[in-house]
């Protein structure tokens, strides 16, 4: 399966000269066998290949338990396979790097830091000036709708507004590939349509490379130009999906695009005919 | 009402205590339990006197020592336990060892080894403020959420930097709390192995007392060490929730964005 061709529909709303056609993420064969406590292996990932192309917007879909927050954190370099290699820009990941940015559901801001000094920490790290970062920071805050909540404590702020600090924070130090772990999973329906309205106003801008987990497939063929099924014991990739919608989208006119619904309608079919049909949306 | 009784019910119990006191030593007619008041009225006499003072002063300083090097060698261990499978594997068996050891029963014998002056002393206090601060260290290292140091990894933070950039300050509260029952311990252990090695110190004035039949001075002492512990407790609260401001929600609901 693996490598599929792109179509040209695909890249329609990409700027010109640029050449997404280039593979950012190649996994080869990858598969994660984890030891239970029963002594029983438990086959959490087997022969997983995926390239994801630069400037992509690619969704792992599959229900819960199926490995797809894992896939995300071997390309991550949090978790090493136990077979197979992901690489980056042809060079294996052996361990985390600024050039992949997470963001994970539970948020994981750093709660002793304001909502600037969260966002400022990525460029800090990276040597660059306090005045320099703090107006990347400002402007990053000011992209993601947080004006005015600088100086307020992770705390004192709603999940919602957590995970637009926790976006603004990978933006911050500038990865060339954000990997998103099912980022508005644990937001109310209302605040995470939200969310994927602004995190796709915010990604159409730039077209950053974008690895995104989930379990919803509205979420995923709304969001993506690609979509990548999966099904679990063991987690194998079952389809890949071209999700050939015009950019930039719109939440309004895609409800009432036949082509959207159809997307939906049959990769939900796929799910249930498989018997993975525990899956929310 | 409420908010003005607040304040005031820590002085209400201090009278009632003392009134209670003062009650069953008038109905006690007891040569060593002395009046409340006849207490009260040995304290300014111990603060005025010069030598006094100094021991207080000494106990004091050993105090200060002995925690603040137990803070800078249970903190780093108990966090590296915490995030380090083998150095717990290896230290907690140790600890638990020496957990449940008086450590003012250690006192004999560091006295013989390293005499009755301020170095043992110290290093009693030491012992007893380190074990509360390594458990609550390495308890907060080890309930560190791991996205969170993914995070720091991502953005390029060496293992070491994790430990003290994120580690530390996600740990902070916990290890506070355990810096909380440190001083505590560290007041206790002052005074056992100032009741020990009988040289100096605010111990030494106590049993001193005792043993010259002064029991006013006694009780006075046991009030100003009491004192000693409240204000020190109190100082050190002050301190905590302000490093800690950022872990206790200051708002009741939080903000909704839309």
């Amino acid at each position: 399966m693996g490598v599929t061709p792109i179509r040209p529909g695909q890249l329609a709303g990409v700027p010109l000269g640029r050449r997404p056609a280039e593979p950012i993420i190649e996994i080869d064969h990858v598969s994660q066998v984890f030891k239970t406590s029963s002594r029983r292996d438990h086959t959490a990932l087997s022969d997983i290949s995926l390239s994801v192309e630069e400037g992509a917007f690619v969704s792992i879909l599959g229900p819960s338990g199926c490995g797809k927050s894992t896939l995300l954190y071997i390309v991550g370099g949090f978790v090493s396979p136990t077979g197979g290699t992901a690489k980056m820009k042809g060079k294996p990941i052996t361990g985390p790097g600024t050039d992949r940015g997470p963001v994970f559901q539970e948020f994981a801001l750093f709660p002793w830091k304001s909502v600037l000094g969260n966002v400022m920490y990525g460029p800090l790290q990276q040597g660059i000036k306090p005045s320099k970062a703090e107006a990347r920071a400002r402007a990053l805050i000011a992209m993601v709708g947080l004006t005015g909540f600088e100086k307020f404590y992770p705390k004192e702020l709603s999940g919602g507004m957590k995970q637009r600090v926790a976006l603004a924070r990978t933006l911050a130090y500038g990865p060339e590939v954000l990997l998103m772990d099912e980022p508005f999973g644990a937001l109310d329906a209302h605040t995470r349509t939200r969310l994927q309205n602004d995190l796709l106003e915010i990604w159409e801008r730039d077209r950053k490379t974008v690895l995104f987990v989930t379990h919803s497939v509205e979420e995923a063929v709304f969001l993506s130009d690609k979509v990548v099924m999966m099904s679990r014991s063991p987690g194998r990739i079952r389809e890949v999906i071209d999700i050939d919608l015009p950019r930039p989208r719109r939440r309004e006119e895609l409800l009432l695009d036949p082509r959207y619904q159809k997307y939906i309608v049959e990769i939900e079919r796929m799910f249930d005919a498989s018997g993975d049909n525990e899956l929310p949306s | 009402m409420n908010a003005l009784l607040k304040p005031l019910a820590p002085v209400l119990a201090c009278c009632g205590l003392l009134a209670a006191w003062q009650l069953a030593s008038l109905g006690l007619k007891n040569d060593s339990f002395p009046t409340a008041l006849d207490s009260l009225r040995a304290i300014p006499p111990i603060l005025t006197d010069k030598e006094s003072l100094i021991n207080i002063l000494a106990s004091l300083r050993r105090m200060a020592i002995g925690f603040a090097l137990a803070l800078s060698f249970a903190i780093p261990l108990g966090l590296l336990m915490g995030r380090s499978r083998s150095m717990a594997a290896f230290f907690n068996p140790l600890l638990m060892l020496i957990y449940p050891v008086p450590k003012a029963a250690l006192m004999p014998i560091i006295m013989l080894w390293l005499g009755v002056g301020d170095i043992s002393k110290t290093l009693v206090i030491f012992l007893g403020v380190s074990l509360p601060v390594i458990y609550h260290s390495f308890e907060g290292a080890k309930a560190v959420e791991e996205k969170m140091l993914w995070s720091g990894a991502a953005m390029g933070l060496s293992p070491g930097e994790r430990l003290l950039r994120i580690v530390l300050p996600a740990a902070l509260p916990e290890i506070l709390t355990g810096c909380r029952t440190g001083i505590v311990l560290a007041l206790i252990t002052m005074v056992t192995s100032e009741m020990i090695a009988r040289q100096s110190g605010a111990g030494n004035i106590l049993f001193n007392a005792l043993d010259m039949g002064q029991y006013d001075t006694v009780f006075a002492m046991i009030i100003i060490i009491g004192a000693m512990g409240i204000c020190l407790d109190a100082a050190f609260e002050v301190i905590r929730r302000w490093l800690v401001r950022w872990s206790e929600p200051q708002f009741d609901m939080p903000l909704s964005f839309s």
